[in-house]
């Protein structure tokens, strides 16, 4: 079983803060949320500059064996590239260096809103820089961004040293690209130079909330925001981030968002303010389409014999299980961890727009009620509500004994309508600068077995008041009785049996 | 030895007494007493004083005790520049001040006198500690209780057939631990009281260890039983109070005469820490409890809790999210002008 490679998915993001640093972001994913063990990843995290490095060679191995459609798209597209720098205002030192791509004749370009993330929430700190491949640098200026899909679309301050320079044509929507075709991804990787890395298209990757396409190539930071292009020089997808527990696992942003940003930002005055108001605009669209989407499937059942324990979809989550040992003496569990792909970069440590499901399904049958009470509630206890930080207030909580909502079944005996109690706690965190967004935590705890329970834990991050309430009620009313083992004591078996 | 005052060991005869004089010594314990045969008195450092007090802060002729008019006691301060404290008012050189009939305290220099007389008030006689060992019974209760409940408590963690070397920290380090306080209260005992108190000790711990107990083995279900989480909340604030009620038995058994400043200092101590960890908490967490909610779940027998719908719970969310909103309002007032926060 693949489970403790991938769970410890660490997806980073191109951009290069410095040769050394990386940013773990944008997709990243569970080894970033506390609930997952933390397993070694496969490259070596500390020595960061090896990493780096051994990050960088596959991209360079494809180089040597480059056909003639690599070096005839370099140099078509060389003019249009671009390194984007964003630099502190008092200094010339870089702070985050990406890439990018001319898309029109106005010498108006993208990138990727993590690349100019640190100007756009703190303009007055930072400038943006280009640099071309010829050595030409000047001013930029950001015109639209697009956070859910990382995009961004900037123009510089004077566009002559960048006009005449083409664009790069965006691959037509109704034209697929075959699985397996071959594209070419082009970038300054880790401030070294500008590059191309060969790799395959390999579709959008699948169970992604967002939309988002597998490039079978190398990425490193630094590239991204350049763009990957077919074999005719057409954009296929932005650089966007990387699996470094895996090999040349890359992601792009497809090309639609970026259509879609470039028709709505091309004509906007530059920004100068903090873009908190506009971010959170788009968070609150992005979480009251999540949640919607979200709400309207249905719960799948765990499959425990007395219990309905809800678990999501894996439209667009993976879920991960691990138990005990067989042979364990104590407290048995099984448990279940659902987490979603996307999340959404908004500033180096705060990632938001993601849900997460898991649950504990526990078996104190060899150990008794009281000691089972004991860990029981101890295991209750120890769920990590979050304190007060820069970007969140520290958790409030609300807490009730309920009754789950009695689950008839296709019968409606007397007998079913007992409903299952429940201890329940919601907690919530509220956002500072995303003002109107908020994390929620339900934790559930059924209380009627002396020896059996199941506990469950919802996270739901940069969610609206009226969504965090949809949610909390909709999972809560996931857990009930098992109507199998409800009914009468011998149909139960059989309907479990053939589960 | 002046005619005035005598040591008891002059085999004196009673009647003839008209007051005793103690002298402390620095520990404030007696070091020596003497009779008054008559009036006046004369006290100083001076060898033709009745009571020569040898004192480098005391003068030559620091004090004389005489009758007054109306056969009223009284005190002449002599030619000191440290003067005489009567109980804790003080006076200086040349003052004359009358003397309260039941005796009184005297400071002269460093050293500390008390003045007895005929009409005091004896306070009443106290047991010996060692003949107290009809109070054991109780204390004893206590301790086997304690230990029982702290071998419930280590065999609801640890899992069933588990190694009997696992109870070994529970074996050894209870009794250790138990100890160790006792001999440290004791060993304070010895310092000021010159009596090494275990028993005394251990009689005070015992019984008040069993309360903090008791009081989460009880309050702490019936919270979770009752469903109400401000109860469980109390508890731990509970065992504090238990906890310095009983430091300060221990203090009393170290200090006897202190009381009020033992209370004084403990009461200090304890409004300060809860201050200290209240402000932290809040800090940290925006709540004055560490804990986020009732971790403690009921036995299912046991859950007497009025349970809600699970919308009626949605519902409280509103007003959460009211109070947070009025949380992150206020911190965007407590940052800095320019508004742009994180720096990375």
């Amino acid at each position: 079983m693949p489970v403790p490679l991938v769970s410890t998915l660490i997806v980073q993001s191109l951009i290069a803060r410095s040769l050394i640093a990386m940013v773990a972001c944008t997709l990243a994913l569970p080894a970033l949320a506390a609930s997952t063990p933390a397993v070694a990843p496969t490259l070596p995290a500390a020595p960061a500059a090896a990493a780096a490095a051994s990050a960088a060679q596959p991209a360079s191995a494809p180089e040597a064996t480059l056909t003639g459609a690599g070096q005839r798209i370099y140099e078509r597209t060389r003019p249009r590239l671009l390194q984007v720098r964003t630099l502190l205002k008092t200094q010339d030192s870089q702070s985050s260096v990406g890439s990018g791509f001319l898309i029109d004749e106005d010498a108006h370009l993208i990138t990727n809103y993590h690349v100019v993330s640190q100007y756009a929430l703190q303009p007055t700190r930072h400038r943006l820089v280009y640099a071309t491949v010829d050595g030409k640098q000047g001013a930029l200026q950001l015109l639209a961004f697009d956070v859910v899909h990382d995009l961004a679309l900037l123009k510089p301050v004077d566009a002559t040293p960048l006009a005449g320079r083409g664009a790069v044509e965006l691959r037509p929507q109704n034209d697929a690209l075959p699985r397996g075709a071959r594209i070419f991804s082009l970038g300054n990787p880790l401030d070294v130079g500008f590059a191309v890395a060969e790799g395959n298209y390999n579709g959008p990757v699948e169970r992604s909330f967002l939309p988002t396409l597998f490039f079978g190539g190398s990425l490193s930071g630094g590239m991204s925001g350049g763009p990957a292009l077919d074999e005719q020089g057409r954009l296929v997808g932005v650089n966007v981030a990387a699996r470094r527990d895996g090999e040349q696992v890359s992601f792009l942003v497809p090309a639609d968002p970026v259509r879609a940003l470039i028709a709505r930002g091309r004509g906007n005055a530059p920004i100068t303010e903090p873009a908190w108001p506009e971010i959170t605009r788009q968070l609150m669209q992005h979480e009251a389409n999540l949640t919607e989407r979200f709400i309207a499937q249905p719960w799948r059942n765990a499959g425990h014999p007395i219990y309905t324990i809800p678990v999501p979809q894996e439209t667009w989550m993976r879920c991960w299980g691990q138990g005990t040992p067989q042979a364990t003496r104590g407290l048995q569990f099984e448990r279940s961890d659902c987490e979603m792909d996307s999340r959404i970069f908004v500033s180096g440590p705060l990632l938001t727009g993601y849900i997460t499901v898991r649950h504990e399904a526990y078996d104190g049958s060899r150990i008794g009620a009281l000691r089972f009470m004991e860990r029981y509630s101890s295991s209750f206890g120890n769920e990590f509500v979050g304190q007060d930080d820069r970007f969140r207030t520290a958790g409030q909580c609300v807490e009730r004994s309920v009754s789950a909502a009695a689950r008839v079944g296709n019968g409606s005996k007397a007998a079913r309508t007992t409903t299952l109690p429940l201890k329940a706690v919601i907690c919530l965190r509220a956002y500072k600068k995303l003002e109107g967004l908020l994390d929620m935590m339900v934790l559930v705890a059924t209380l009627d077995g002396k020896t059996t329970g199941v506990q469950g834990r919802m996270d739901a991050h940069g969610i609206s008041l009226a969504s965090a309430q949809r949610l909390a009620q909709h999972y809560l009313d996931g857990f009930a009785w098992n109507p199998a083992q409800n009914t009468n004591p011998t149909s139960p078996s059989a309907k479990t049996a053939s589960r | 030895m002046e005619p005035g005052a005598e040591h008891e060991s002059d085999q004196p005869q009673r009647q003839d007494r008209l007051a005793l004089i103690e002298v402390f010594e620095r520990d404030g314990r007696m070091g020596r007493s003497a009779s008054v045969r008559r009036w006046p008195l004369t006290l100083g450092r001076a060898l033709d004083n009745d009571v020569v007090l040898d004192d480098p802060h005391i003068a030559a002729h620091h004090a004389t005790l005489q009758l007054g008019g109306g056969g009223r006691l009284q005190l002449q301060v002599g030619d000191s520049i440290n003067g005489v404290s009567v109980g804790k008012v003080h006076h200086k050189a040349g003052a004359q001040v009358p003397l309260p009939p039941e005796g009184a305290t005297l400071q002269l220099g460093g050293v500390k006198l008390r003045l007895r007389l005929p009409q005091e008030q004896l306070a009443p006689e106290r047991a010996l500690p060692a003949l107290a060992r009809a109070h054991l019974v109780g204390p004893l209760i206590a301790g086997l209780a304690l230990v029982l409940l702290a071998l419930l408590d280590h065999w609801l963690s640890l899992d069933p057939g588990a190694d009997a070397a696992a109870w070994l920290p529970m074996v050894v380090g209870l009794p250790v631990v138990l100890t160790g306080w006792c001999v440290l209260w004791a060993l304070a005992s010895k310092l000021f009281q010159h009596r090494f108190d275990f028993l005394g000790h251990l009689r005070i711990a015992l019984p008040w260890l069993l309360a903090i107990e008791l009081l989460d083995l009880v309050l702490t279900p019936l919270a979770a039983s009752l469903g109400w989480p401000w109860l469980w909340r109390l508890v731990a604030p509970l065992q504090l109070l238990l906890a310095v009620l009983m430091l300060r038995q221990h203090l009393m058994q170290v200090l006897p005469q202190s009381g009020r400043v033992v209370t004084t200092f403990l009461v200090a101590a304890a409004l300060a820490g809860t201050a200290i960890s209240l402000a932290m908490t809040q800090r940290a967490t925006d709540r004055y409890s560490r804990p986020a909610y009732m971790s403690t779940l009921p036995l299912p027998a046991l859950n007497l809790s009025r349970p809600v719908s699970a919308p009626q719970l949605v519902q409280e969310l509103a007003p959460l999210a009211e109070q947070l909103a009025a949380r992150v309002k206020k911190a965007r007032e407590d940052e800095p002008p320019e508004g742009e926060g994180s720096r990375d």
